[in-house]
């Protein structure tokens, strides 16, 4: 996917730079000067013809090659159902819900009256003998399993939302009163430890700004010149900009010169379609976890009948 | 002799004579299809600035979230923003505005009603629009389009805030500002139809004897085709804006499904049984042929501006002419690439991204017979011609940077993210706008009599060039670097706040551009006055509407013109000088 973007793109710049060069040479040879006229007679130029053919087929093969192999895979190929990991997605104003079946592997019911801040989905949690009483519902919080197939239900209670993990090139509209199946595996490399090495970055602290790293935290103890933790690892800017500013005020004054920062939590699931007012705060942090850790946490989380939050 | 002398264009003009209307029937209630041209130019040119004006007030949000919005902040109401820092419903009714206010009460009336009504009887020999009393009741209608956009700002909780796409079920369950546009809305796409049929009636019925339809110019042959798309796509919109009011207010669920919960509370007033795609079909029909309704009219006049100042015909006319009747046609098939993130299937995706890849192709010969047209040209450096050159490289931008959003492997990446922001304002801004100021500078001459400035052109031209490009080229970074479009604070979220830099860069841009335009709004009222005055035909060109005094009188031309040739006939080898008027005939 990203490969054709690549391709496009090189594409793109090979078509504009050619027509620059024509339009530049145009503009610089043909200007108006005494002595010399236009001429009346068209070009005979076969170039056009050829670059507009040699457009079509690239585009022809862009589509046939590229792209509907793609498509198709992304959506007609789900996985098979006793391989993968089936969760429900409920997209609601301003928050994702998932829902797990649990250890039983059943997704219990749901009723619209029985909706509380705490049970959003209204499963029937009071019955003990319902397929619903060990299900699993986190708000703003998705577990998932690395290395294995995901399969995950979309839908949404109110308006449209868009289910979206930008480093995962996953994308996908959530639509009440319908139900949008997608699936996607994360390789096996993309634990959150393995992201946060990787998206470590250092620079120097005059250049740094809190809106840039505000979700960043110091991925090593940052010492002042006396030798004195300024900084601590795990430590970050503050939750304002006004703490940040005074943050990193303070971090230049005690001499240090550069940061080392990586992201508290390098994976998001964002909603890409305008849903209201709280629209760019409707994020879910991603927790990946390998199967026996994933196996655990369902153990663990199943086993109380309540949902899983009790902190509402 | 005598008895042809009074045909009826003798007595039209005569009758005229007769009665002298009065300030309001001449200036204000006019029929006349100029005054009717430059009312729309003026009002939406207004409402550009306007548009421009809310944009500018966003940037500050997103540049420097959660500040109070200097100079302006403490005038900004209560649903917009608390203690002059915005608020999300703020911000999001601001996106909504621009975009409705820029498409529908600035380019559109810009491109269509302002130079459509005033050049195309014109040019094509006219005295005056088909019919006159249509014309003006367009107008009046878009006027009160825009008064009732305008007044939504002071509807309870604030203008409509769901995005100038309005998408559903989001806009039915949102205040009371969204009544307000979708009234507006119906108004606005009342007074398009009503200029659209004239258009076509004009251009058909009213052209001057020998002014064949391969003799039209090329931007009459643009009117024409943008008169069948509002014509033709319009009218979905205008029953979807019904039915979008009927869900609002009289209870009905065209667009409400089953069983929604709205912040806990089940939706019981809806019945329920709709569908909210069905919306985003009938907006999108509408809305991807409304993108060539806003580009075609620039182009139309970027290729009169490049005609006349290259002095050589129009490279291809007929290539460009079945061009644009092309992509007219397929601007009806492509409108479902703006949902492929909506779940669909690949037979039905495979069919739009091939209608989407074909109808790049009419694009690209266009651009191309345009380049091809400066070769072995004689190009003069004014400043309609700058705008003009300008219009090329940014609308091959905008066009190229489509094709990664219309292969829909490559969109799930890019959808609805600022690679699309930048795309779609690279055809509109840079593209379209700039269109349009070429047209302002080249038949100002033809309206007031007098030129605007060159030097002041000049200086409006270069810094808007740049910084034009520094608002929207920053965002196709963004955008593949996965921000977001319509986010409030785009810091919220990791990506977002990782190229925080960039938006930093757009809205400076954006402030900038605005002082850029200060040369032009002092050289247009200077000039209305006080600019050089000039011959009728200044430009030295050959299509008729330079055949007509300036300003050209009511009924337009002292004797009915009759054309002899096609419309650039330029540097015609044999002849005294480098340009052959269509209403002369060619020299043995």
């Amino acid at each position: 996917m990203d490969r054709i973007i690549d391709v496009v793109h090189v594409f793109m710049l090979l078509l504009f730079v050619g027509w620059g060069i024509f339009f530049v040479h145009c503009l610089r040879r043909y200007r108006q000067k005494p002595g010399h006229a236009a001429t009346y007679q068209p070009v005979k130029a076969k170039v056009s013809k050829y670059v507009e053919v040699a457009v079509g087929i690239f585009e022809a093969i862009l589509l046939l090659v590229f792209s509907m192999p793609v498509w198709a895979e992304y959506k007609s190929s789900p996985p098979p159902a006793d391989q993968r990991m089936e969760v429900r997605v409920v997209g609601e104003q301003f928050q994702w819900d998932f829902h797990y079946a649990g250890k039983d592997g059943v997704f219990g019911k749901m009723d619209a009256r029985l909706i509380t801040a705490s049970n959003p989905l209204g499963l029937r949690v009071d019955d003990p003998a319902d397929p619903g009483a060990d299900d699993i519902v986190t708000i703003n919080e998705f577990h998932m399993p690395v290395g294995r197939p995901m399969y995950l239900r979309l839908t949404s209670k109110d308006v449209i939302h868009s289910f979206s993990i930008p480093t995962m090139r996953v994308k996908q509209d959530v639509i009440p009163g319908m139900e949008i199946p997608i699936w996607f595996t994360a390789v096996d490399g993309a634990t959150a430890e393995e992201l946060r090495r990787q998206m470590t970055e250092t620079f120097p602290v005059e250049k740094a700004s809190w809106y840039r790293l505000r979700h960043h935290v110091a991925a090593i103890d940052h010492m002042g010149k006396d030798g004195e933790v300024v900084l601590a690892q795990g430590a970050d800017l503050g939750p304002t900009k006004a703490d940040g500013d005074e943050k990193l005020e303070a971090l230049a004054k005690t001499g240090v010169t550069e940061l080392t920062m990586q992201p508290r939590v390098p994976l998001e699931v964002v909603c890409a379609q305008l849903c209201g007012n709280s629209h760019f705060k409707m994020k879910a942090l991603l927790v990946t976890h390998d199967q026996a850790g994933f196996d655990a946490w369902i153990e663990e989380k199943s086993n109380p009948v309540e949902p899983s939050f009790e902190d509402f | 002799m005598s008895e042809h002398g009074h045909g009826p264009q003798g007595r039209h003009g005569h009758d005229h004579h007769g009665d002298e209307p009065g300030f309001w029937q001449k200036y204000v209630f006019s029929v006349d299809h100029k005054v009717i041209g430059i009312q729309y130019t003026i009002t939406s040119l207004l409402f550009l600035f306007f548009g421009f004006c809310l944009m500018m007030i966003m940037r500050w949000q997103l540049a420097y979230p959660n500040s109070v919005v200097p100079v302006i902040g403490k005038y900004l109401g209560g649903a917009m923003a608390s203690g002059g820092v915005l608020v999300g419903d703020g911000y999001n009714a601001l996106g909504a505005m621009h975009g409705t206010i820029m498409v529908f009460l600035g380019i559109v009336p810009l491109g269509v009603g302002g130079f459509g009504n005033f050049v195309l009887p014109l040019q094509i020999g006219a005295p005056d629009m088909a019919f006159p009393r249509l014309n003006m009741a367009s107008y009046w209608v878009y006027f009160l389009g825009g008064v009732v956009m305008l007044g939504s700002f002071f509807a309870p909780g604030g203008a409509a805030a769901s995005g100038w796409t309005s998408y559903t079920p989001l806009a039915v369950t949102a205040l009371s500002g969204q009544t307000w546009w979708l009234f507006g809305m119906v108004l606005l796409i009342t007074s398009s139809l009503l200029g659209s049929v004239n258009f076509i009636v004009t251009t058909v019925q009213l052209r001057a004897r020998g002014l064949s339809f391969f003799r039209l110019p090329f931007f009459v042959w643009a009117q024409f085709v943008t008169a069948f798309l509002l014509l033709l796509a319009f009218p979905p919109l205008e029953a979807a804006g019904v039915l979008q009011l009927m869900d609002r207010l009289a209870g009905t669920s065209f667009f409400m499904p089953s069983g929604l919960v709205v912040s806990g509370v089940p939706q019981t007033q809806y019945s329920g049984g709709g569908s909210p795609l069905l919306w985003q079909h009938l907006f999108w029909f509408l809305a991807h042929p409304e993108v060539y309704v806003l580009i075609l009219p620039a182009m139309g006049i970027v290729a009169e501006v490049i005609a006349n100042n290259t002095r050589k015909p129009l490279w291809g006319y007929k290539s460009l002419v079945y061009s644009v009747v092309f992509l007219g046609f397929m601007s009806f098939v492509v409108w479902a690439h703006h949902m492929f993130m909506t779940g669909m299937g690949t037979a039905l995706s495979t069919f739009f991204q091939a209608t989407t890849m074909i109808i790049s192709v009419p694009s690209v010969i266009i651009l191309t017979c345009l380049i091809i047209s400066l070769y072995r040209a004689s190009i003069r450096y004014t400043v309609p011609m700058l705008f003009a050159l300008a219009f090329l490289p940014m609308f091959a931008i905008g066009g190229l940077t489509g094709l990664p959003l219309g292969l829909t492997a490559s969109d799930i990446h890019l959808h609805d993210t600022y690679y699309v922001i930048g795309h779609f304002h690279y055809v509109v801004a840079p593209g379209t706008i700039f269109g349009l100021f070429a047209g302002i500078y080249y038949w100002f001459p033809k309206v007031t009599g007098r030129k605007m400035s060159d030097l002041l052109g000049k200086i409006h031209f270069w810094p808007s060039f740049i910084f034009i490009n520094g608002i929207f080229f920053p965002m196709f970074f963004s955008g593949m670097a996965g921000v977001l479009r319509r986010q409030f604070d785009q810091t919220e979220q990791i990506h977002g706040a990782a190229a925080h830099g960039l938006t930093v860069m757009s809205s400076w841009s954006a402030w900038l551009l605005a002082v850029a335009q200060i040369p032009f709004i002092f050289n247009f009222f200077w000039s209305i006055w006080k600019g050089r005055k000039v011959t009728d035909n200044p430009w030295e060109a050959t299509t008729l509407e330079w055949s007509a005094p300036s300003p050209p009188p009511h009924g337009n031309f002292a004797t009915v013109p009759v054309v002899y040739c096609g419309p650039y006939e330029y540097s015609v080898p044999g002849q005294k000088t480098d340009f052959c008027p269509q209403h002369v005939a060619l020299e043995a």
